[in-house]
């Protein structure tokens, strides 16, 4: 093999970093003269059900336990709940003011569908959603890379309508479905499909051709309800059709080597640490080695329910939906506080690595490529309002951080809705003025290449940002 | 779009009782407190005869039967007879001056057939069999004959609107296999004896709680390549290619050679089984489990091949015989690959049981599927560092009595790998058989196509439905070196075509014969119908009464219904719950309260035992972990088994199932508000309403709050307005459980004080604690539990959530049901006889 001392000292660097590199094929990205920008630009989005605590003024878990920073712009101060973030503040901005329209007066529990599609899924009745953020930019970037995004969640699958396991929507408004087993996700990322990956993808395809045809045959024999379930069929073997198609390309392109010293690859829930570490290292993982560009990770769906439900073990609390409906109890808002800044500290323990790995083929480290953000579709008690949002990194992308932006009017101390202890809060009339989330995610898809000019009925970017 | 039974949001937030199948009307209330003047309770078999002769279902005439003409509202009667009651008692508080719970009754269309209040009538019909309207403290009343009427008439005119709905058609039961399911299916179809399809998604569960209900099936991508996958998988593990190849076995040290039932020729290397012995010592030949001896760890070395099936066999004998003693042998597999870095798993399903003696041993088999189970990473690596070996331990477990131990002597072990009982398999020989033509490539493969399909997609297949077949295989053999290989591909595709992944695909109403073998066999096995059921349907034959009746027969007795058993109850009760606690630390006890309410079932399944023994029974289905759980005596051994019990173990039935008092806890404390809801939905089958706006959380920062027991807390926070309705429906049924803790241990005491478990419900009945609990159920509620069993077996044996349409049909068979003493396997043979599970 040839060297150059570039190429080696990246190298030494990543074997540093535990990640083995089977060379060339970064050099196969370098040479891709169809990617525009050498340097990959990344989207993460991480979902947490439940929103986070807001006292009111009064109480006197307000002061340390109240999840909103306090101070201005830049002399910022973050509570009890965020301070885990404190030596990563000049990588963080954090949000305040912004929802989607919606969804304002929509119950909290049926909120996570939309978090980033922004569409009007209403409480009850038909149901349709519409593509989240992170789909609109791997429509667009996915064809750089082997997977066009990574899905994952603690619950896997899709969930059902108002109680999404998944925070992906395609093109057409259909869940994209979540992977959550960290060995399955190993597997899908990083071990090789084969030699004869050509001649089988040649084969499915053939394989494809055939059920379709022999679907169309069997729907012409069913009532038109039942037609409607086998589209559902149809449209699954359709996009496996687009996915074979993608694969076929990558065929010549060797799966990348990364190293499993980080990795605990049979953790589930129950090991809440330990899966919640696994699960960011594997998107880590995909980001370095360029195996992706756009990942969501759900902690959970909302209103409790399944394995996310254990996470809260990690910090010795017991079922994490129950603690917000447990401030009132005492240590409540600490205890709700005490979860939440645990949340914190793993989404900051991964920018921390964002921040430490320098670019494989760029500028600066992965994280000045990547505008990653960790929210909820809902702040206090089930109200759909004042999403707690913080993003990192960006740099390279222009974004501009160490900042706690506060948009709308009316609610600069973010008491609106604090202290609420029952869902009269969620259906209560909106009195502050809030900015529309879309505006921020126009604003990210810009920087992130996209010619987007509106989302989910909204245009136009969010100033100051 | 229509509601689904349990589902009318709106109006639960304004009004209580909600049941569409509620209690009818009966003329006769009588209570059971009623029945004993003297003040003395009555058994709770006094008040199970009680409620039986009281059954409002038993004693009614069937007045409406399904008819395919329209029927017609009768509003004669209700002008006449059922509005003056209704202007005299119900509108001064429904009406134009009040509208209490914004609801006004006289506003109401009368016409329930073609009017649009259908909802509202049947709240209405609710609250008055219940018992719940009016309400204690108003000032008007109603007798009970004026109950009877307008119950009568609303019950009549509800059936009538039910079996409009229903000719009206529009539901569906066509809908891909769950989860559990296709593995099953896969599993059936291919001879394949573990599961394959652990990467599928897990099912969310529909709203009544079933994971096969066609509205909460759904398909994607990614669940699409996942069939593929798995199924080529599946394919290759049950086919061969090639030579046999030659086994790995590991022996005891000189072992008896006539004992091996292995074909020397077969047998690639035999390597002795070693165990950590003290220096010097010999390994020895006998492995002996006694007291201090409790299991024997083998170091396999890295020998094993990665993929194939592991035969363990192993001849055992008991030193002693004692009925009641019992022991059993469990297999580990494990490695320790560096310090802190191990791992084990049990591989063997359940422990199995020991039953011969020394003088007459037991030969014991156990297959294992070394691709399946966790295996050492490291095993192929050339560097012996992290640790390369594969570890096998057996573990006794025994239970004595007396002074004579149980001992058990295991003189012969032999482990290979991979293992064939024949070459080439069974499995293989049923897809690719012996035929005249196997030389004939094209056509051999229609052939094998042909009878493939057939199984799969459960019906004949026509020469032009598997052409395409055929040609597919042309197109893949040039690519293969055999044709069984190029035909694998093919046939995984036929495992992912809708015929096979979907059910129900009818065109008519009526389902047809090869329709009803997939249904029963799903209903029954979880899983696809085999050659008899296939083979009937094919004659025509099988909806023959007779043939029909053996089939369920058959059906019932075959080791493939405990999968009816496990699902149904699973879903049924909600045991997912107990996968979410986290305060159960012993695995042992968990495995067995997971299992309680199933094997209880199934006692009551296979012995054809009454419906009402899930409310309370004078035995108990348990094993030796859960009886001690329970302080119960003299049951040993890790099987179930029906064990007669006294009242004072405060068991019997399954509301006193250690799993559901469990799984409805917080993990510290009993949860009255979960055990509440879950009454009313799993047995009930009444759902409480959501929260409605305005409430409150129960302000614990408060002092005077937190001297309070949790009774008065509850009581404190339901005589808040806003609380009052949906709290005064649930709680007392949960508190009723009160004497029960997280793990279900009955407890007399909570922090030294005695246990309050005595509650009112919102009719005023007073229930004491789970024996009055379970003496009011049994004495006035058997017909709601009659109809909620039927209503819910019924809609897992379609496959589809029950509507208004189903009303009439769940109402019949509810009767019939109920005439037939509560039986639960005549209810399997109703509901499938039946026309709801006829049709479409």
């Amino acid at each position: 093999m040839t060297t150059n001392p570039a190429a080696m000292k990246r190298r030494n660097f990543l074997r540093g970093t535990g990640v083995a590199l089977g060379l060339p094929w970064l050099e196969t990205f370098a040479a891709d003269d169809s990617n525009p920008d050498p340097a990959p630009k990344r989207f993460l989005s991480v979902y947490h059900p439940d929103g986070v605590g807001l006292p009111v003024k009064e109480d006197p878990a307000w002061k340390d336990w109240s999840w909103f920073p306090r101070g201005g712009e830049r002399n910022f101060e973050l509570t009890k709940v965020l301070d885990v973030l404190e030596p990563l503040r000049k990588e963080i901005t954090i949000y305040s003011g912004l929802s989607h329209p919606a969804a304002r007066t929509v119950h909290g529990h049926s909120n996570a569908d939309q978090y980033l599609t922004g569409a009007a899924i209403g409480g009850h009745g038909a149901y349709k959603n519409s593509i989240s953020i992170d789909q609109v930019y791997a429509e667009q970037i996915g064809q750089f890379t082997r997977h066009s995004s990574l899905v994952m969640s603690t619950n896997g699958g899709i969930g059902g309508p108002r109680g999404a396991q998944t925070q992906s929507y395609n093109r057409s408004g259909r869940p994209v479905p979540a992977l959550n087993h960290p060995k399955q996700i190993f597997d899908l990322l990083f071990v090789t499909s084969g030699k004869e990956a050509a001649a089988k993808l040649a084969r499915s395809k053939s394989a494809l051709d055939l059920l379709i045809a022999n679907t169309r045959s069997l729907g012409r024999k069913l009532s038109r309800h039942d037609q409607e379930t086998l589209e559902q069929y149809l449209d699954a073997v359709r996009d496996t059709e687009v996915k074979l198609e993608k694969a076929r390309q990558w065929i010549d392109n060797p799966i990348p080597k990364v190293a499993t010293s980080n990795l605990t690859l049979e953790a589930g829930p129950k090991e809440a640490r330990l899966y919640f570490e696994t699960m960011y290292e594997l998107i880590y993982l995909s980001f370095l080695s360029d195996s992706t560009r756009v990942a969501t990770f759900q902690l959970g769906r909302e209103n409790g329910g399944g394995p996310h439900n254990l996470l809260s073990t990690a910090v010795g609390l017991g079922n994490a939906h129950a603690l917000t409906h447990a401030v009132k109890k005492p240590k409540g808002w600490e205890n709700l506080g005490t979860y939440n800044r645990y949340q914190a500290e793993e989404f900051g323990r991964f920018i921390q690595k964002l921040k430490d790995t320098k670019e494989p083929n760029g500028q600066g480290s992965i994280l000045d490529n990547t505008f990653a953000m960790h929210g909820s579709a809902s702040s206090s008690f089930h109200l759909s309002r004042n999403y707690p949002i913080i993003s990192a990194g960006g740099k390279n992308l222009g974004f501009e951080n160490g900042r706690y932006l506060k948009f709308g009017k009316g609610n600069e101390d973010n008491q609106a809705g604090a202290g609420i202890m029952s869902d009269s809060g969620w259906r209560g009339k909106v009195e502050v003025e809030e900015l529309p989330l879309s505006k921020l995610f126009i604003t990210v898809l810009q920087r992130l290449g996209v010619e987007a000019s509106s989302f989910a009925g909204i245009t136009g970017t969010l100033d100051r940002v | 779009m229509e509601a689904t039974m349990n589902k009318f949001p709106t109006l639960s937030q304004l009004l209580l009782g909600r049941t569409l199948f509620c209690l009818l009307a009966s003329t006769i209330f009588c209570s059971a407190q009623k029945s004993s003047p003297s003040g003395e309770l009555p058994s709770l078999a006094e008040a199970r005869r009680v409620g039986r002769a009281n059954s409002a279902l038993l004693t009614k005439k069937q007045s409406v039967t399904a008819t395919n003409g329209t029927p017609s509202a009768n509003l004669a009667t209700f002008k006449k007879d059922i509005a003056p009651i209704l202007t005299k008692t119900c509108v001064q508080c429904h009406g134009p001056k009040k509208a209490k719970g914004k609801f006004r009754i006289d506003t109401l269309d009368p016409n329930l057939i073609e009017g649009g209040d259908l909802d509202w009538w049947l709240e209405v019909f609710d609250a008055l069999s219940n018992d719940e309207m009016p309400p204690e403290d108003a000032d008007v009343n109603l007798t009970s004959a004026e109950i009877g009427k307008v119950t009568g008439w609303l019950g009549s005119e509800i059936q009538k609107a039910s079996i409009k709905r229903r000719n009206e058609g529009g539901h569906s039961s066509f809908r891909r296999m769950a989860r559990y399911e296709y593995d099953y299916a896969l599993q059936d179809l291919l001879g394949l004896s573990y599961s394959l399809s652990g990467n599928l998604p897990p099912e969310a569960g529909s709203k009544n709680g079933f994971k096969n209900s066609s509205e909460t099936l759904q398909m994607s991508a990614m669940q699409f390549e996942i069939y593929r996958e798995t199924a080529l998988k599946a394919l290759e593990h049950t086919t061969v290619v090639g030579e046999h190849p030659k086994a790995v076995v590991y022996q005891l040290p000189n072992s008896d050679e006539a004992s091996s039932a292995l074909d020397r020729n077969q047998i690639s290397k035999i390597h002795t089984l070693t165990q950590r012995t003290k220096k010097g010592q010999k390994p020895p030949e006998i492995v002996t489990f006694d007291q201090r001896n409790r299991s024997v760890k083998f170091n396999l070395s890295n020998h094993l091949p990665d993929q194939g099936t592991m035969r363990i066999t192993l001849r055992a004998g008991r030193s002693t015989m004692k009925a009641d003693e019992f022991a059993s042998l469990r297999f580990i597999f494990s490695a320790h690959t560096s310090n802190n870095a191990n791992f084990s798993e049990v591989i063997s399903k359940r422990a199995i049981p020991v039953s011969g003696s020394v003088d007459d041993p037991q030969f014991i088999h156990l297959d294992i599927p070394l691709s399946e189970i966790q295996r050492n990473p490291f095993r192929n690596n050339e560097e012996k560092f992290p640790r390369r070996d594969e570890f096998l331990t057996i573990e006794c477990q025994s239970k004595t009595r007396g002074k004579e131990p149980l001992n058990i002597f295991v003189d012969f072990i032999e482990i290979s790998a991979p293992f064939f009982e024949q070459w080439p398999p069974k499995t293989h020989r049923d897809i690719f058989f012996e035929s005249p033509k196997r030389n004939k490539e094209p056509e051999y493969a229609r052939e094998v196509l042909t009878r493939f399909m057939e199984r799969a997609w459960r019906r004949p297949v026509k020469a032009n439905e598997v052409a395409p077949f055929v040609t597919l295989f042309m197109k893949y053999r040039p690519e293969f070196p055999t044709m069984e290989e190029a035909m694998l591909e093919v046939l995984a595709t036929v495992l992912a075509t809708p015929e096979f992944l979907y059910l129900t695909q009818e065109n008519s109403s009526t389902i047809s014969e090869a329709g009803l073998a997939s249904r029963l066999s799903f209903f029954l096995w979880s899983s696809i119908p085999d050659k008899e059921l296939r083979d009937l349907a094919k004659e025509g034959t099988l909806r023959d009464p007779t043939v029909l009746k053996a089939q369920i027969t058959r059906m019932l007795a075959d080791p493939r219904s405990a999968r009816f058993s496990k699902h149904f109850v699973q879903q049924w009760l909600g045991l997912d719950g107990l996968n979410s606690v986290v305060h159960v630390t012993d695995s042992a006890l968990m495995e067995a309260m997971q299992e309680e309410p199933i094997a209880f079932f199934k006692y009551v399944l296979d012995s054809n035992s009454s419906l009402m023994d899930f409310l309370h029974s004078d035995y108990a289905v348990l094993n030796e972990r859960l009886a001690a759980h329970y302080q119960i005596r003299d049951v040993y051994g890790p099987q179930f088994r029906r064990v007669p019990i006294e009242p004072n173990t405060n068991r019997g039935g399954i509301l006193t199932n250690a799993a559901i008092l469990t799984m409805n806890s917080d993990g510290k404390d009993s949860h009255p508000l979960k055990r509440g809801i879950w009454m009313l939905e799993r047995i009930l089958h009444d759902p409480p309403p959501p929260a409605p706006p305005n409430v409150p959380e129960v302000d614990l920062t408060d002092p005077k709050i937190l001297e309070m027991t949790l009774k008065e807390r509850i009581v404190d926070h339901r005589n808040k307005p806003a609380c009052l309705s949906c709290h005064a429906k649930i709680d007392p049924w949960g508190i009723a459980f009160e004497n029960y803790d997280a793990l279900g241990v009955y407890r007399t005491k909570i922090k030294n004080k005695p246990v309050d478990a005595t509650s009112a419900l919102f009719n005023k009945k007073e229930l004491a604690g789970m024996d009055g609990l379970k003496r009011y159920l049994l004495a006035e509620r058997q017909d709601q539990f009659a109809r909620a069993m039927v209503h819910k077996m019924t809609a897992y044996a379609l496959g589809r959530p029950l509507t208004f349409r189903d009303h009439a049909a769940i109402e019949g068979l509810t009767v019939q049901f109920r005439k037939k003493e509560d039986r639960l396997r005549d209810l399997i043979h109703l509901i499938i006889y039946s026309s709801i599970f006829n049709s479409k």
